[in-house]
């Protein structure tokens, strides 16, 4: 029933007003045209008297008619149901009941879901699903269209003929890819190193491995096309590990071409230990600049379940120095985790790389996460701040207020 | 919004409806949900149905479910049956929507044993919910099978389902004024069941309790609503209530717990150090046993506007009466002269108490359970924190038990007014808050209101029942 719920609401809000005129609800907030036509139906409900000639168990009829015939079938099958088979009848129930359920699902997926550990573990799994395929179903749509009016302005085009010339020859993709590559292989050789650390993947579960996969590849190709790309280390990469068959689905004949260094060894083993600095958002130490002498390593980590210290507890255990980015500093923080993705990570780091401004490089902090640069001097910052307070608590608790400012403007001056 | 007609209408007045609405390809599912929400006639729903079967030759399973929804809601039995018997031919199985609904309705009619039967179909495509258990209890209860009741009910708990406060306090309800000793030691079950997963029953249950226990033929128990004194003794029969101590064992199996879950966990890194943590032990056993032990930081906050060391200064003095030996966790930092930590006040309660300083990224919590648990059963512990973070590290709700029922016997906390000059603290617990007997009288908290919405808050007012 909740799911019939849920639908009701999406439907009721989109459903059309005109019905509760019918009762007389709000009749005047409509145009007159609709009242008019709604009055004339109404009229006629009154004229004919339904119920008299009305067989209200017809339905029934209908349906237990032209079915005699399976119902032996039925019977001797049902026994004959697998566990597979019969989840797969019971998704199938599922979304003949309104819920969101994939439509087709694969036996491996089957098998996962019967895997699920509760009701509602199922429940999200395939939610997931669900949505997944409504996704490529769109994407597909979207892809058709786009051929069809490719394929109609090649015709034209080829109608209008070949007017243009043009003096370099159409290779754009292809000559980038090798700029990019020059520039990676020159990194590799002279470039700073960056380390990603491939060591929690049992941490993770199979999704946020997947999706950590996903980051790194972003941020992968951010590099690659960057102007001063980083040396990119993967440390601590086990072959066979779930990271490594990720990559395999990702990159495929590639991973074997990629300009990077992947080693199973520690990064403490590839590098002088002074000079690694582990970037962790629990780290007590908040970076001030970006050094170019030192290595950075980023945790190849999603955790969608929050587990704080993951990552300060590798540092500490290897005695490293840790930092995270100065985001208090230079941002009024709204919500959100202070963890960043990997390619936002990335995508900082570059930029400070080739600038130091940390404006410019934190403008990868997604926006939703924060409500504006910290730009003003701090007593200006103070006054916004009490502002701020004092419509969000009421005038009494001037005091915590200020308290508030205080501890924020010493905050800010520490760092 | 849309509204369901008043009557039956004819198959074109349907369709005309159909055409004027908005989206005409889910009229008929929007109709059905807003037929359920105003509670339409059924004679309308099965006009639609007729309408549908007659355009399509066919109704999809999503409308007979909301149908089958409205029937439910209204009582209607023998279309429930129809349905069913129309489901069960037109599908293989059914899925737990429909499930659902023919077993609450079925249970609520007179043929509620085919509620049962239904239960039994269910269990062999996946494992029903605990509202359907609850649904057929019930219904085996109004008819008087207790027995079948129970086994249901014990089969639940089997399937690792929770029963409702609801089913608790319907066996009570339907046992009121029956004979046997069977029975009776059934529903002192449940009150154990209750006693052993801590839970409270509210105002309602309280009483469907009480009456039941005086109802029980010829066993002269009578119940009165009462307040425990502070020193544990119940007003009305004078019996003292046990305390929270743990026993030994239980006492030690939870310490070798907070040290594996709560202190190491997946990685000792992520709250201490091996090195800290073995410094904390050979610090606690060379100084043991302590009598009170102190979350230093925590306690050097309850007063915003005073310096930091201050209050943590009036709380040890506070504390430190009559020879009470305590310890007092704190972190590196306050140990760096600063504006809230001087360094001379400092230097004064380390003369009034021991003292540990954890690392700065440390945390000082999970010292604070292990050194009060070390020191033995005596030990109380400060701190205003609930400590809920560190008891959801425990593994099993056997252990967070035995947790939170130290928890309540050994925590001192701030009194209430804070507002005064002085620092003022809450004695722990002298007594433990959780269903308990000792076979004449029994002894039961409840809450006032339905809604549990603090865990970690216990109640005061109690059920007393003794026999006569």
């Amino acid at each position: 029933m909740q799911s019939a719920n849920v639908l009701l609401k999406k439907i009721v809000r989109s459903s059309v007003l005109p019905f509760a005129a019918q009762h007389g609800m709000k009749k005047d907030l409509f145009p007159l045209s609709r009242t008019l036509s709604l009055s004339l139906c109404l009229k006629e409900d009154n004229s004919c008297n339904p119920s008299e000639k009305l067989d209200l168990d017809a339905w029934k009829k209908v349906m237990k008619s032209g079915l005699q015939e399976e119902v032996s079938e039925t019977v001797s099958e049902r026994k004959e149901l697998s566990a597979l088979a019969a989840a797969r009848e019971l998704l199938e129930m599922w979304r003949l009941a309104g819920r969101s359920v994939p439509e087709n699902i694969s036996d491996e997926q089957l098998k996962t879901f019967l895997e699920c550990p509760s009701k509602s573990a199922k429940k999200k799994y395939l939610r997931y699903l669900h949505l997944k395929e409504l996704y490529k179903k769109n994407d597909k749509r979207k892809m058709d269209e786009k051929r069809e009016r490719r394929l109609e302005s090649q015709e034209q085009a080829s109608k209008t003929d070949e007017n243009k010339r043009n003096s370099f020859v159409c290779l754009w993709a292809n000559c980038m890819d090798r700029a990019y590559s020059w520039r990676v292989a020159q990194s590799m050789i002279f470039g700073q190193p960056l380390i990603f650390d491939m060591s929690y993947e049992k941490d993770m579960s199979v999704r946020e491995v997947a999706n950590t996969v996903r980051q790194i590849v972003l941020s992968e190709g951010c590099n690659r096309r960057s102007v001063d790309p980083f040396h990119i280390h993967f440390c601590n990469f086990k072959d066979d590990s779930l990271y490594h068959k990720e990559f395999i689905k990702h990159y495929r004949e590639a991973w074997g071409k990629l300009l990077i260094t992947v080693t199973d060894q520690c990064y403490t083993d590839v590098f002088p230990k002074d000079k690694l600095i582990y970037l962790t958002a629990d780290s007590p130490k908040v970076m001030k600049t970006f050094d170019h002498d030192k290595i950075y390593i980023v945790g190849s980590m999603v955790d969608r379940s929050i587990k704080p210290g993951v990552s300060l507890a590798r540092a500490k255990r290897l005695g490293l120095e840790t930092a995270a980015l100065p985001l208090e500093k230079y941002l009024l923080w709204n919500t959100g985790a202070k963890n960043l993705t990997l390619d936002q990570m990335m995508q900082i780091l570059l930029t400070l790389k080739d600038t130091g401004d940390w404006k410019a490089a934190l403008e990868f902090v997604p926006k939703r996460k924060y409500y504006g640069f910290v730009s003003k001097p701090v007593h200006q910052l103070q006054k916004t701040l009490n502002l701020i307070n004092t419509l969000k608590l009421g005038k009494r608790q001037e005091e915590v207020q200020k308290q508030f400012a205080k501890s924020y403007s010493k905050k800010l001056t520490q760092k | 919004n849309i509204q369901p007609p008043e009557k039956p209408l004819q198959a074109e007045e349907w369709n005309r409806l159909r055409e004027s609405f908005q989206s005409p390809a889910v009229f008929e599912e929007v109709m059905f949900n807003s037929m359920i929400r105003c509670n339409s006639p059924i004679d309308v729903a099965k006009s639609l149905l007729t309408h549908v079967a007659k355009n399509n030759g066919d109704i999809g399973y999503n409308l007979l479910v909301k149908y089958l929804a409205l029937c439910v809601q209204q009582g209607q039995t023998s279309e429930i049956h129809d349905v069913y018997e129309i489901m069960k031919t037109k599908f293989k199985i059914l899925e737990s929507g429909a499930y659902n609904l023919i077993i609450r309705g079925l249970s609520n009619s007179d043929q509620w044993k085919m509620a049962l039967t239904l239960l039994e179909e269910v269990k062999k495509i996946m494992i029903p919910s605990r509202t359907n258990y609850e649904c057929c209890i019930k219904a085996a209860g109004r008819h008087q099978e207790m027995n079948l009741a129970f086994e249901l009910y014990r089969e639940m708990l089997t399937k690792d389902l929770v029963p409702t406060l609801d089913v608790l306090q319907a066996f009570f309800d339907f046992s009121r004024g029956m004979k046997g000793a069977e029975l009776q030691k059934e529903l002192f079950g449940i009150l154990l069941y209750l006693r052993n997963n801590q839970i409270y029953p509210h105002k309602m249950f309280m009483r469907s309790i009480k009456l039941w226990f005086e109802s029980i033929p010829g066993g002269n128990w009578r119940g009165q609503l009462t307040n425990i004194k502070d020193s544990g003794q119940c007003p009305v029969c004078n019996h003292q209530l046990e305390d929270s101590d743990l026993t030994e064992e239980e006492y030690d199996n939870l310490r070798e717990r907070i040290i594996r879950d709560v202190i190491h966990g997946t990685d000792t890194f992520r709250k201490t150090s091996p090195q800290e943590f073995e410094a904390f032990q050979t610090f606690v056993e060379n100084r043991l046993p302590f009598d009170i032990v102190i979350d230093g930081l925590n306690v050097s906050h309850i007063k915003p506007r005073k310096m930091q060391c201050e209050n943590l200064f009036d709380a040890v003095n506070c504390l430190a009466k009559d020879n009470a030996r305590l310890l007092v966790l704190g972190r590196k930092h306050m140990l760096i002269n600063s504006s809230n930590w001087k360094r001379e006040i400092m230097k004064e309660m380390q003369n009034k108490a021991d003292f540990f300083f954890a690392e700065n990224i440390s945390e000082d919590d999970a010292f604070l359970l292990y050194a009060t648990l070390r020191s033995g059963k005596h030990c109380k512990f400060v701190t205003r924190d609930f400590l809920r973070d560190h008891k959801a590290c425990l593994s099993d709700s056997l252990t967070r038990h035995l947790f939170r029922k130290w928890q309540r016997g050994h925590q001192i906390e701030f009194s209430p007014s804070v507002e005064g000059k002085r620092i003022n603290f809450l004695p722990a617990f002298r007594y433990d808050c959780v269903v308990q007997t000792t076979g004449d009288t029994w002894h039961i908290p409840y809450k006032d209101t339905f809604e549990e919405k603090y865990s970690y808050r216990v109640p005061r007012k109690w059920l007393c029942i003794q026999q006569k």
